[in-house]
């Protein structure tokens, strides 16, 4: 009995020892992820290489519309504008506050939009910050052509900076830390020097369709010949004496850039070496540059890839259409046009086709669309057609079918749900056209840019009569005909000094925008960006 | 680190050398236990030798005795809930029998002797921290799904809020007013001395209809009913050994165990409840709607005359769509009369019901001296009061205790398996542009029917391819389900290595998985929007393993001093894995969600993640002739979760007591008992994901990128790390006074805190480029006091009649004293702040109703803190004429005439103001329970003073303007003066005082006499039961008690909440 009794003791006992002593290899605390990566065991083969880079593209959808960059680009303009209607699209009245151009650096436009284009951007620039720095020790074949389509994205998500915000901070590393702002001509160098390093250290000639919009030469020739037209706002910090002209043309002529004394002959060199590479057209229609299947069109050089799946598709249709012309979506009745833009088309411009008007129907099965009643679309009826008219009475109150409306890239026939398969270009051809023509009327050459206009009017299928005579009024029209609704408008009003200056037209829109001061050339940056770096200047002004 | 590493494992072999010991010379005590005011035999009193682990209970006829007591003088102590406790000393002589007779007294509080404190026990005299104890048998009462109902106006500084009135609904708990801005503010639950993963335990559904409803509580899986006590840990004295996770408190779970006393037991509690939803929203009847309408089309109509002449006949578009005068627009044009339908429907009425419950426990118990068991089955079925919502859970559970070696060697085992199956309504909790079932309640045409029939047959109205949709169809035509299967176990083994020194080793292991699936049909609208029908499959498996080894020593030093000191180590792992499948684009609704490959487009995704948790602490408490009680805690904790360098810290806390009554100059005064203790304490909060200090690239569609018209799967980095990422850290001083009156009659505690919480986990905006814009950092301080007040009372003592009051009291106020502040070279303080509390519905995108802030943005310098769930915005001043909202502004502020603003829409931000506050001056709970004869009848009510909730809800649709676009409004906007095309703008309008009262529960029972029933039953009991009979407020809203939504510490916001159900329930207990 005593033995038993010893022996259970000793066993117990051994028992419960063993199990304290077996834990004690547990205090390693070291985290390693499974269903995540980090850079550091990263970017060692080709595959995951590419894997990284499509990161970076990725950021390219939210330059593309309708996020906050594409927003801050149209909704301040006279292309688009977003009415209240009841309750809907106040939003804490942001959408007003960026079509009047009252923002301050803590307003709601500021803080929704303007630090979500600052953060959409720099994002992109983080992303290839750390593709590239990964790169650099990295061993995979085609390593240079890599390394020049990351930083030709860098360099466009910095374009993007240098746009709205001016100068800002230029980071290269992936470290964060608190650097103060370049000036907008520092930075206007940085971003040429990197597009043409890119394009001359790898960038393909052209990709195959399967590698359809990656980074060519042509993408980074699109950008300098856009940023050399806008020479003379890109390089100045702020509006007046010396600096941006908020009330007339800001000329290339005469602002030296890194290929010579004159930004515009810079802007027409650059517009020929995408001419005359061979690798580009005119569509033989207009709309095919924007419809599902944009993606064959010969127009592309830059674009923002989109296809009908789940978070991958572009979205802009839903933000435009009313409620009843999308079965089975129901979109948002929000973007609309203003009547003056509307107008200002020639009726027979085929490009005025972007904009809906008048009756209205379903927008992929073409049966006549209807007002909403009791929250619904009813069957068709005359009493209840949907008819878009050009004029928006007040645009803090509008009734649902106030508005010409934005359709430029229809919607696709196989969307998933809001996702349609249209690519967003943010350069094409036709841009390239005119700023060719643009540099050449700059530079006295109206002959020449005439024809170049002409060329441009004068597609296959022609979208509109030939031009009599060039002038600057001319050319602003005609960039408004070609590219409304494709994020240049802002840009191009303030080159032609006339962003501050515009008024809603005066057909009794309440509400609407008078004139502002010309600090508003540039936008706020945004207070909460200050408060997280307070080495940030804020632009004159604010 | 490496020292205490090696401490514990020698410390266990010491033991095996001290294992052998020689059997000692042994005796019995036996002896009874009556009451001392009625006489009766008293069952259940806890009988143990002090110092030892000999321990039992007594029996119906109030006897007991105890075997292998060690010979010599030993102290024998009685003690029972609701009485106090008694002890004398014995003689026990090798092999002989000593008799110990008790007489207890009942007194006050209903709290057990010995407090479980976390990794052991304590005598209730013994405790220096802040302990409640809640009676979980007095608290089961009603319709009781989790342990967090039971807590609910039992324990003061325990605030709960359930999420919503959805069986088994998620709760929000504050104790003390929580410590966290961003991180979680959920107490740490151990059930049964294991710490448990309180995450969800089902995948989340999608939110297609804004955000998806709220998680269901993982604490689900534990039936009320197997619970014998919960310990809620307050301060840092009693918290500091749960160290990191200890921050927001702690809440100890015992479950039942076998009892050998009276002989193996089997008892049946079953229960029938109906519910039906407590109040309704007010939204207008169908003809109240119709009337409306054909008022304000003639309304505009009084205008024709003029209108005619301004446009002619031919003019129909215009004159259809447009008015062209204030006049005129302020009102409905005639097209909205064709609007109108012949139906009267109860929107609200048509989706909720009286719901019917039926819950089954049946349990067996006993043993013998050395083998204990008990068993238990459960089976409960709730409806939830709208339609398609519910709860259904099958549970299992066994405790089994098993002693040897003359009872120094105790092993143990529980586990408990549970199946929970939850149907879900799809309706949003904030969010709302589409709309789920509750916003179309709200909104959908009450002149139109529920049903339609014509030559095809029968099928539900819908308005068209619109927001708008029938919610009763949503209701009946999408599945939204989930289920839960979960087992918990631990094993443990005890031996006594020397008298009064005990090593134990404990394992646990929790397991759940987790599955949810969801479809969304053809049939219905939604589904047909969503891609012509979406199904999805998820699910979500968590693993949690825990190993604690403890050695505890109980015992005296010298014949005045007592030492209770235990030593541990814990490890923890937590790994989970989560699978999705989503088919969109069906021909067929036949499959429902069970052929994802049916779909014409499908996405999947997986993941997992893994954490760790080591732990080394030591409690020692010291007592010096019971009058002196002093403990010092240490923990030393180890998270994977935080950056190198800083996954360890150190948790401290030294506390202490003084038990006046044992003085001299106290022994004459009213007291029967008091007490002073004060504390203080350092706790930690580790709530940060895995791998957040580090840089992760993640797979997922945000990475995907088209080249070529096909997706290339890549990487984005989905965070900024964080090299520097540590723990949040709470040091918390806590004061109190115990004191009983009147021979323990009345008995309370008055206790004062003050707790500061420093390295504020808080995401922040970081400067650019940033591969994220905001990152996880250690920034700001909230610091926070608070008294709380509770009061037990034996009012009535007598044969026949006992009843019992408690009171509860709490008020705490916290704010938020710095969130990374710097002063300017003028000397004026500014503070980054942080909007939250999203304002959910249409047209409020961008809009927050709540600021964390230090310094109030409209007063420069003003920097004075605020408390969390401090509202901030526009102040209402009333209407100008034309029905337009008026605000105050500034004179700086364009339109701005004499304070009043003059142009429509949202005022100035600079204009916006504190309009609020979220957190109650006070709470208080008051609980009765009355016995007379075979009657008992008890209740309790529950009060909230004080706090403002944004009726989110009202905003939204209690606005005319919703009939524009044909909507339905709530009845409060007929009588409101807002012009039909002014815009919803949150405002201090819509701030409401919510305060209230409560009558929780109110329960009635009857004891039936035994032979009445059948003869082998020792008791049978009838009971009925009413959850929620009554509310007294002033506030318009569903529920003034509001779900404090996730993100930024967002509190009091009410929008569309699942209703609060009555309850009635009918129920017997049978004993056999």
């Amino acid at each position: 009995m005593k033995r038993l009794f010893v022996t259970k003791s000793i066993g117990a006992g051994a028992l419960v020892g063993l199990l304290i002593l077996s834990l004690h290899g547990c205090t390693d605390l070291d985290e390693t992820p499974v269903s995540l990566i980090t850079p550091g065991n990263f970017f060692r083969t080709e595959a995951e290489v590419l894997a990284g880079l499509a990161g970076v593209y990725a950021q390219l959808r939210s330059t593309a519309p309708e996020g906050a960059i594409y927003d801050a680009n149209e909704v301040t303009t006279d292309e688009i504008v977003v009415p209240i209607r009841g309750s809907d699209w106040n939003d804490n009245g942001q959408w007003i506050d960026l079509h009047n151009v009252t923002w301050t650096p803590t307003s709601i436009a500021t803080s929704n939009f303007f630090n979500g284009a600052w953060n959409s951007a720099y994002t992109g620039v983080a992303r290839a910050n750390l593709f590239l720095s990964a790169m650099e020790n990295a061993t995979v074949p085609n390593k240079a052509r890599y390394l020049a389509e990351g930083r030709a994205l860098r360099a466009f998500y910095y374009y993007i900076l240098m746009d709205q915000f001016g100068g800002v901070p230029v980071v290269t590393t992936t470290e964060i830390a608190l650097k103060p702002r370049s000036t907008r001509r520092e930075l206007f160098d940085f971003i040429e020097s990197e597009l043409i390093a890119a394009r001359d250290s790898g960038l393909p000639d052209t990709w195959g369709p399967e590698n359809n919009g990656r980074f060519s030469k042509g993408g980074a020739d699109a950008i300098l010949a856009n940023m050399y037209l806008n020479a003379g706002v890109f390089t100045k910090d702020g509006a007046g004496t010396g600096g941006i002209n908020a009330t007339a043309y800001n000329s290339c002529a005469n602002i030296t850039v890194s290929t010579g004394p004159d930004a515009c002959a810079a802007a027409i060199a650059a517009a020929d070496r995408i001419l005359n590479s061979g690798n580009y057209s005119l569509a033989d229609s207009f709309h095919q540059n924007f419809r599902f299947d944009n993606y064959r069109s010969p127009e592309n050089i830059f674009v923002v890839k989109f296809i009908p799946e789940d978070g991958l598709g572009m979205g802009i249709t839903m933000a435009a259409l009313h409620y009843c012309q999308y079965a089975p979506l129901t979109p948002w009745n929000g973007f609309s046009t203003l009547a003056q833009s509307y107008n200002a088309f020639d009726p027979a411009d085929k490009r005025r086709n972007a904009i809906l008007i008048g009756p209205q129907r379903d927008v992929l099965t073409g049966a006549l669309a209807t007002v909403r009643v009791s929250g619904a679309c009813p069957a068709y009826s005359p009493a209840v057609a949907l008819v878009f008219t050009d004029t928006i009475r007040d645009i803090r109150s509008a009734n649902e079918s106030e508005g010409a409306r934005i359709y430029k890239w229809p919607a696709d026939p196989a969307h998933v749900a809001q996702n349609s398969g249209n690519d967003f270009a943010w350069f094409r051809l036709g841009e390239i056209y005119l700023i060719k023509a643009e540099a050449q009327h700059v530079l006295g050459q109206d002959g020449p840019a005439l024809t170049v206009l002409n060329t441009l009017r004068a597609r296959t299928d022609p979208v509109a009569p030939a031009l009599a005579a060039v002038s600057d009024s001319v050319i602003l029209s005609e960039r408004l005909f070609e590219l409304f609704g494709e994020s240049k408008r802002r840009q191009d009003l303030i080159r032609f000094g006339k962003f501050t200056g515009r008024t809603d037209a005066a057909s009794g829109l309440i509400g609407g925008k008078v004139a502002r001061p010309d600090y508003y050339v540039l936008m706020p940056v945004p207070q909460t960006q200050i408060n997280a770096n307070p080495l940030l200047t804020q632009n004159p002004g604010y | 680190m490496h020292l205490v590493r090696h401490v514990v494992p020698m410390l266990a072999l010491l033991s095996l050398a001290a294992a052998p010991l020689a059997a000692q010379n042994t005796g019995t005590v036996r002896g009874q236990v009556v009451d001392s005011t009625t006489r009766q035999a008293l069952s259940g009193v806890t009988v143990q030798i002090q110092g030892t682990q000999r321990i039992t209970t007594t029996g119906p006829d109030g006897n007991f005795s105890l075997g292998d007591v060690p010979a010599g003088s030993v102290v024998v102590r009685a003690t029972r809930i609701g009485f106090a406790p008694e002890q004398q000393v014995v003689t026990v002589t090798a092999g002989g029998t000593a008799e110990a007779q008790f007489e207890m007294s009942p007194q006050a509080s209903l709290l057990e002797a010995v407090i479980v404190t976390g990794y052991g026990t304590q005598r209730r005299e013994a405790i220096t921290g802040s302990v409640a104890s809640i009676d979980a048998t007095a608290a089961n009462v009603g319709v009781k799904t989790n342990v967090t109902q039971l807590l609910q106006g039992r324990a003061a500084g325990v605030e709960i809020i359930q999420n919503n009135g959805e069986p088994g609904a998620g709760a929000q708990i504050l104790i003390r007013g929580g410590s966290s801005v961003s991180a979680r503010n959920d107490p740490l639950y151990v059930i049964d001395g294991v710490p448990i993963n309180n995450v969800a335990s089902e995948p989340a559904a999608n939110g297609w209809t804004g955000n998806p409803s709220l998680a269901r509580n993982p604490l689900n899986l534990l039936n009320p009913a197997d619970i014998a006590s919960i310990t809620v840990l307050k301060d840092a004295a009693a918290t500091a050994i749960y160290g990191s996770r200890a921050s927001n408190g702690v809440i100890l779970v015992e479950t039942k165990r076998g009892q050998a006393a009276g002989g193996p037991s089997f008892e049946y509690d079953g229960n029938v409840s109906t519910s039906s939803p407590a109040r309704s929203l007010g939204v207008l009847t169908g003809s109240e709607y119709r009337s409306f309408v054909q008022g304000s089309v003639a309304d505009w109509r009084a205008d024709s005359t003029a209108f005619a002449g301004r446009h002619g006949p031919a003019d129909t578009i215009f004159t259809l769509h447009f008015g062209d005068s204030a006049a005129t627009f302020n009102a409905l044009d005639p097209s909205h009369l064709t609007t109108l339908g012949a139906a009267n429907t109860d929107w609200e009425g048509a989706l909720t019901r009286a719901s019917l419950t039926h819950n089954h426990n049946l349990s067996f118990a006993g043993g013998s001296e050395d083998t204990r068991y008990r068993a238990s089955m459960n089976y409960a079925k709730q409806q939830g009061v709208t339609l398609s919502s519910g709860l259904e859970r099958i549970q299992g559970r066994l405790s089994a205790s098993h002693s040897n070696l003359n009872n120094r060697l105790r092993i143990g085992l529980n586990v408990t398996s549970s199946r929970v199956n939850n149907t879900y309504l799809t309706y949003e909790n904030q969010g709302g542009f589409e709309g789920g079932a509750f916003e179309n309640v709200a909104t959908f045409n009450p002149t139109q029917p529920i049903t339609v029939t014509d030559s095809t047959g029968t099928r539900f109205y819908e308005v068209g391819g619109t927001t708008i949709r029938n919610p009763v169809a949503l209701a009946h035509q999408i599945t939204n389900i989930g289920q839960t299967t979960r087992t918990l176990g631990n094993a443990e083994a005890e031996f006594d290595v020397v008298r009064g020194l005990t090593a134990k080793i404990n394992v646990g292991l929790d397991h759940s998985n987790g599955g949810r699936q969801e479809y969304y049909p053809i049939a219905n609208p939604l589904g047909r929007a969503l891609g012509n029908g979406l199904a999805q499959q998820q699910t979500l498996q968590n693993a949690t393993q825990t190993l604690q080894t403890l050695l505890t020593y109980d015992g005296q030093v010298g014949g005045s001093t007592s030492l209770n000191v235990v030593s541990g180590y814990e490890y923890s792992k937590f790994k989970r894995d989560s699978v999705l499948g989503r088919g969109i684009g069906f021909f067929t609704d036949a499959y429902g969600f069970h052929a994802l490959d049916a779909a014409t487009s499908r996405t999947t995704a997986s993941g997992a993640s893994e954490s760790r948790l080591a732990s080394f602490f030591g409690r020692a408490n010291v007592g010096l002739n019971n009058r002196f009680f002093l403990t010092g805690v240490l923990r030393y904790d180890g998270s994977s979760r935080f950056s190198a360098g800083n996954k360890w810290a150190l948790f401290p806390a030294l506390s202490g007591s003084w038990n006046l009554t044992q003085e001299g100059f106290m022994q004459s005064g009213p007291f029967s008992e008091l007490r002073v203790r004060a504390g203080w304490g350092l706790q930690g909060n580790p709530s940060v994901d895995p791998y957040t200090s580090l840089i992760t690239l993640a797979s997922g569609s945000g990475a995907t990128y088209p080249w070529g018209d096909a997706p290339n799967g890549g990487v984005l980095a989905t965070s900024n790390g964080n090299p520097d990422l540590k723990w949040e850290q709470t040091a918390q001083f806590d004061a109190a006074i115990d004191f009983s009156l009147l021979n323990n009659r009345i008995s309370g505690t008055v206790e004062y805190y003050h707790k500061n919480t420093k390295d504020l986990l808080l995401t922040v905006d970081v400067p650019q480029p940033a591969l994220q814009s905001t990152q996880l950092k250690n920034v700001g301080q909230l610091s926070g006091h608070g008294l709380e007040f509770s009061l037990d009372a034996l009012a009535i003592s007598r044969p026949g009649l006992t009843w019992r009051a408690g009171l509860i009291f709490a008020a705490d106020r916290s704010k938020v004293t710095d969130l990374g502040c710097a002063t300017d070279s003028t000397g004026v303080e500014s503070c980054p702040f942080y909007e939250s509390a999203d304002v959910s519905g249409q047209g409020q995108s961008g809009v927050r109703a709540e600021r964390v802030m230090v310094c109030d943005p409209s007063r420069p310098g003003y920097c004075p803190g605020y408390a969390l769930g401090t509202f901030y915005g526009p102040v209402f001043l009333g209407h100008d004429a034309a029905g337009q909202q008026v605000f105050f502004c500034t004179a700086a502020t364009t339109g701005c005439v004499n304070g009043r603003t003059t142009i429509r829409g949202n005022p100035a931000a600079a204009d916006y103001r504190v309009i609020g506050n979220a957190n109650p001056d006070f709470t208080l709970g008051l609980s009765s329970q009355v016995t007379w004869k075979r009657f008992e009848m008890s209740f309790l009510v529950r009060a909230v003073v004080g706090h403002d909730v944004f009726n989110n809800t009202a905003l939204v649709y209690s606005t005319k303007s919703n009939a524009l676009q044909d909507k339905n409004f709530l009845r409060g906007a007929l009588s409101d003066p807002t012009g039909i095309h002014d815009p919803a703008i949150y405002s201090s309008r819509w701030i409401e005082d919510a305060s209230f009262v409560r009558m929780q529960n109110i329960t009635i029972a009857y004891d039936l006499g035994i032979p009445l029933l059948m003869r082998s039953a020792r008791s049978a009991r009838l009971y009925l039961s009413a959850d929620n009979l009554f509310l007294i407020t002033g506030y318009s809203g569903l529920d003034p008690e509001v779900y404090s939504g996730t993100g930024l510490a967002v509190r009091g916001v009410d929008y569309l909440v699942y209703p609060n159900p009555r309850t009635i329930t009918g129920g017997l207990r049978l004993l056999f």
